[in-house]
């Protein structure tokens, strides 16, 4: 008896030790989605009380000055993500399945770009984009967006064609198929899941990206939302409820994604991280 | 005749990793190259590349740049506090997500949340979370009569570190769970049945058993982690500006502040150096397993 006590003791505390680090991932959510919908006047209670009625005018003045770089993070994270799974898919199935001399070493030096600090590179990349013509331009974005998306969509992919059995390229290979038809025939049709898994993972980073978005845009003809969000706060002064709104607003998408595809997000971190 | 038979088929291979190659190496290696070389010049702002300067800039950084210094020392205080937390914190969270309790996975789902959010967001929700006259943490201690321990925050030269490195847990503390997680769940279940027929309680299945096997974990995360500390930018730009003074400043930011805000382009690539440097440090251990592991 005693011992079905003191397990049921300890369950407790497992369940109060969850819940309360559960409050603490929750709170700042409840503080963001309440602050949002609350009135001007109704800011003077705080953030903690929940808002006297559901308010959407912080949405609208919001949405009135961050529509255009909403569209622009659209487009650029729409382009960046389609292209650098792509060519990631290209360059993961040839380091899996058509290894070649020195092919290791050439991964290696692919994957080590994702571990850089942006900070190493920035300022080259700012006067290499307004040599090309491309310094405050949607492809200007989309191209650094690309090119280092490439060492993570090169490790997803190569990691996940590494459960694809090698048998299947191999009798492709006897039948005379180049790299291009075994591609085309045999990969792409098995690549949904690793496209699902790449796919969400380019999106989220592309949409939540900052230092590239400030540092190469100027105005809101062309910087991504996260920038236009961060320029909220000094323009309106302590209007929070119209700063959460806005973020809300950047959270939306992603959080989306994160509810309904969970299990494949959990997948890509892991596929990116454990096997290297 | 063989060797046309050979390049028909090694062409098309080549051109398949041709984007992804290429790119990298321009854009991250090439570009890290030429931070090198504007960090040897005095080069200031757009245009006129500088003169040719030696070691100057580095010079100046190391013996007589306080601000730089006290970047050095903050960085290294803000990785201490949130991997000194980060990692101890997942590995006993994945151990309770481990514990067979129900509800686990609205639990995961739940601590998974801010892993998605944007730094920006982040930064706004936190920003007014840490607010000192109507934050919600104040104003929450306000409501439970417990007023003795409300706070300054990020107004506070003391505080301020600390509270970024706060946000940072709440951001990627769940990383490190869902790593460890994976990692327990590979544990083989012979070993820690083998374990408890022995008499094993729980406690001592998992400090003696399985604990031990998450080095290779412990290695993941560590270099992840590191990673994300060196770069960490939006957070502190957001919430404090490197401020107040100079107590959250980070290497990170003070790259930015020097480059972009006072124009010394080169000042600022010898920072970008330096981190590039720092950069290939953090990943040497973890790349000396993983080559070792797939010889």
């Amino acid at each position: 008896m005693k011992s079905v006590k003191n397990i049921c003791i300890k369950r407790i505390i497992l369940y109060i030790i969850l819940i309360g680090l559960a409050f603490f991932y929750l709170f700042p959510i409840y503080t963001l989605i309440n602050t949002s919908l609350k009135t001007t006047q109704d800011l003077i209670w705080g953030p903690v009380v929940p808002t006297k009625q559901i308010y959407f005018g912080a949405y609208r003045e919001a949405l009135s000055r961050i529509h255009k770089p909403l569209v622009n993070s659209i487009v650029i994270t729409g382009f960046a993500t389609i292209i650098s799974s792509l060519l990631g898919a290209m360059s993961g199935y040839v380091f899996s399945k058509f290894p070649f001399r020195g092919s290791t070493i050439l991964f290696f030096i692919v994957i080590i770009g994702f571990y850089i600090a942006p900070q190493s590179i920035l300022i080259p990349l700012v006067r290499f984009l307004g040599m090309i013509g491309l310094y405050n331009t949607y492809s200007g974005l989309i191209l650094t967006h690309v090119a280092y998306g490439m060492p993570i969509t090169t490790l997803l992919f190569r990691n996940y064609y590494e459960s694809i059995p090698d048998d299947l390229v191999e009798s492709a290979k006897i039948d005379g198929c180049g790299v291009g038809e075994v591609f085309t025939k045999i990969i792409l049709p098995l690549s949904l899941p690793g496209f699902a898994v790449v796919g969400i993972f380019q999106f989220t980073n592309i949409w939540n990206e900052f230092l590239f978005g400030l540092t190469l845009t100027r105005g809101v003809a062309t910087q991504p939302v996260t920038v236009a969000v961060a320029n909220l706060k000094g323009t309106t002064f302590a209007a929070w409820n119209v700063q959460m709104a806005g973020a809300f607003i950047v959270v939306i998408p992603v959080m989306l994604v994160y509810i309904f595809l969970l299990k494949l997000i959990v997948k890509g971190l892991l596929l990116g991280s454990i096997k290297g | 005749m063989r060797d046309i038979y050979k390049l028909k088929r090694i062409v098309p291979v080549f051109i398949f990793i041709l984007p992804a190659v290429s790119l990298v190496i321009i854009f991250v290696y090439i570009f890290s190259g030429w931070s090198a070389w504007a960090s040897l010049t005095n080069w200031r702002g757009i245009g006129h590349f500088g003169e040719f300067a030696g070691l100057n800039n580095y010079i100046k950084l190391f013996t007589q740049d306080p601000i730089f210094k006290q970047c050095l020392i903050n960085t290294i205080e803000l990785a201490l506090v949130f991997i000194g937390i980060t990692i101890p914190l997942g590995l006993v969270i994945a151990i309770l997500l481990d514990l067979g309790i129900k509800g686990k996975s609205i639990f995961r789902a739940v601590y998974l949340l801010p892993l998605s959010f944007s730094f920006v967001v982040s930064a706004a929700i936190w920003t007014w979370m840490f607010a000192p006259t109507n934050g919600a943490i104040n104003t929450l201690l306000r409501i439970l009569n417990l007023d003795v321990l409300t706070q300054p925050w990020i107004t506070s030269t003391k505080q301020s570190l600390f509270c970024i490195a706060l946000v940072y847990i709440w951001q990627f503390q769940v990383f490190a769970t869902l790593v460890y997680y994976a990692g327990i769940s590979g544990v083989s279940p012979n070993l820690s049945e083998a374990a408890q027929i022995d008499g094993a309680s729980t406690f001592q299945k998992y400090w003696y058993i399985i604990v031990p096997l998450q080095k290779p974990a412990t290695l993941t995360v560590l270099t992840i982690l590191l990673m994300y500390t060196l770069r960490v930018f939006d957070l502190v730009w957001l919430m404090t500006g490197g401020g107040p003074g100079y107590s959250s400043e980070v290497l990170a930011t003070y790259m930015y502040r020097v480059t972009f805000n006072q124009n010394l382009f080169a000042y600022g690539a010898s920072i970008g150096f330096f981190m590039f440097v720092l950069s290939i440090l953090i990943i040497i251990p973890f790349f000396s397993t993983v080559m070792r592991r797939s010889k």
